[in-house]
């Protein structure tokens, strides 16, 4: 396609707390500070910012890049905000991909940060205006039980057991007791806890559902022939993929995201991978419910439909299996500072293909992963490959 | 036929709102600069010994070249007017019975945005110099509007 190689060559990323004393200002800088240290570069050497993040009323700012841009570095640069609700953690990256990419630059920031603690009494009352004034306002909905009727029809279309998708909270609460910025790591979890904990709108209960967080990551991102000057351990970006579904929370198919599928095909092609399953070495989909991890491992082609839960039962996902899932921790224990959580997960592929996840590292040299997100009207899908 | 047509008493319109509350925090630079206002009535500010910057309000960092700013500095008493503007409109479109003088003033390399007061309109000139007059000690908040004005300095 005529466009260049891009690199990951560094990253950081802050605590994901539950309230932050910082401003989304000094979250950002924080991280990109990090980011940059981490591959021994300076503001100097990056020529544009990408800044993702999401609703303006989380951090009770119109305009909110504008607000963040010094402290996402962006002080006399092209810079430019992606937002696509949820999936803009993954949309950013590729935002930056192409900047680099297309030869325009040779070198990209891109940061991500969300501080929902600001809304008051919790973040949640934000989403209350982003449905249908006219037709579904009127009921109140929140995302907590507009997700309960998804999950419920995807339980019941497939016969999966609430125990079993439970297993997805477990794993990936427990894989984030081993990262040192996560908010709800609990090494000792068990179904039961899940099980037992208080239900908010069923099938939903409080440990189905990750946690509001504040936070910011940033990765920098290279053109090749400055990746090989910076590292002797890039991280290919190797494929991208995003796409929309319909607006209309009723024409869409609840038990299988389409939208993810076709991002991910689109990135599967990119990338070369004709086997996801086999190809595919640790995969970081987008959890911010447990079931949902399991409807977008189906939608990112590593299990059938209704099937993804039994990577969950048979060890495939756990973090030396066969295909680890959210090694990370994920959005379930890692915390959800929605662009942030997005980008996290590419930080965390970064990490674990070049050896550096520590506690969390996946044995077996890895090459390849997907990380994944979804957001907008609950009908975006965003898929990055990445390999080394 | 339209809804309008079948049923007079049928809304035209849905009313809604977007109600938004936030609580924001000052930050770490911002409790430290928020707080020499309120207990000690001085304005701080940061500095950048790299890019020869002083930033006021003070702030954690240089969003030039991105370092950790860890020398406060006071930014003086004395700011100079850099601009100002003269409202004779509320926001509701009202007549104000005076002009509200608003000024950006200078302090360091940056500066406040503030009200000016004890000036006369035909003594007003840019360039002029102002100083903070602040609520009494005991009234104080932690607001940027601990400072009630700046006026002129002889």
């Amino acid at each position: 396609m005529g466009m260049r190689k891009v690199a990951v060559v560094g990253a950081g990323m802050t605590k994901f707390v539950r309230r932050a004393q910082e401003t989304g200002k000094e979250l950002s800088w924080e991280a990109v500070r990090m980011a940059l240290d981490s591959c021994e570069m300076t503001i100097d050497d990056i020529e544009a910012v990408c800044m993702g993040t999401a609703p303006d009323a989380f951090d009770g700012l119109h305009m909110k890049a504008e607000y963040l841009s010094d402290g996402a570095g962006a002080w006399l640069k092209p810079y430019m905000r992606s937002y696509v609700g949820g999936g803009t953690g993954i949309f950013a990256p590729i935002q930056g991909w192409y900047h680099v990419a297309s030869g325009l630059f040779d070198t990209c920031l891109v940061v991500c940060e969300e501080k929902m603690s600001s809304f008051y009494p919790h973040a949640q009352a934000a989403f209350l205006t982003i449905f249908d004034h006219t037709t579904e306002r009127a009921l109140k909905p929140n995302l907590l039980w507009i997700f309960a009727l998804e999950m419920n029809r995807y339980m019941h279309t497939y016969g999966v057991r609430k125990e079993d998708i439970a297993l997805v909270s477990v794993l990936h609460k427990r894989n984030a007791a081993d990262h040192p910025c996560a908010l709800l790591g609990e090494p000792d979890i068990t179904v039961e806890d899940v099980l037992n904990s208080e239900v908010l709108a069923w099938p939903v209960q409080r440990y189905d559902v990750s946690p509001v967080s504040d936070g910011a990551v940033a990765i920098v991102l290279a053109a090749e022939h400055v990746a090989r000057r910076i590292t002797d351990k890039p991280v290919w970006i190797e494929g991208v993929g995003w796409c929309l579904d319909t607006a209309y929370w009723t024409n869409r198919d609840l038990c299988y995201p389409r939208y993810v599928e076709v991002a991910a095909r689109m990135a599967y092609e990119m990338a070369g991978i004709t086997e996801p399953r086999k190809q595919i070495d640790i995969a970081e989909p987008y959890d911010p419910f447990d079931y949902k991890a399991l409807h977008h491992l189906e939608g990112l082609q590593l299990a059938d439909r209704g099937q993804a839960v039994q990577l969950y039962i048979d060890g495939t996902a756990a973090r030396t299996g066969n295909m680890p899932v959210c090694p990370s921790g994920g959005l379930l224990g890692v915390g959800n500072p929605i662009a942030a959580a997005g980008l996290m997960k590419i930080a965390e592929l970064f990490w674990q293909l070049r050896g550096e996840a520590g506690a969390r590292q996946v044995p077996g040299n890895p090459r390849r992963g997907v990380a994944q997100a979804w957001g907008d009207l609950m009908q975006v899908g965003t898929v990055v490959v990445m390999g080394r | 036929m339209t809804l309008l047509e079948r049923d007079p008493n049928a809304p035209v319109f849905w009313k809604g709102n977007m109600p938004v509350t936030s609580r924001y925090t000052f930050g770490l630079a911002g409790e430290r600069f928020f707080r020499a206002i309120k207990d000690e009535g001085r304005i701080l500010g940061t500095r950048c010994p790299e890019c020869d910057i002083t930033y006021v309000p003070a702030t954690l960092f240089c969003e030039r070249c991105m370092a950790e700013l860890t020398e406060w500095v006071d930014a003086g008493e004395i700011g100079e007017v850099h601009t100002y503007t003269l409202l004779f409109e509320d926001m509701d479109g009202n007549r104000l019975p005076e002009p509200e003088i608003v000024a950006f003033v200078r302090l360091g390399d940056g500066g406040l945005v503030h009200r000016l007061g004890e000036v006369e309109l035909d003594e007003l000139y840019i360039g002029m110099n102002v100083e903070p007059v602040f609520k009494p000690a005991a009234e104080r908040t932690g607001s940027i509007l601990d400072i009630l004005y700046f006026r002129p300095v002889d």
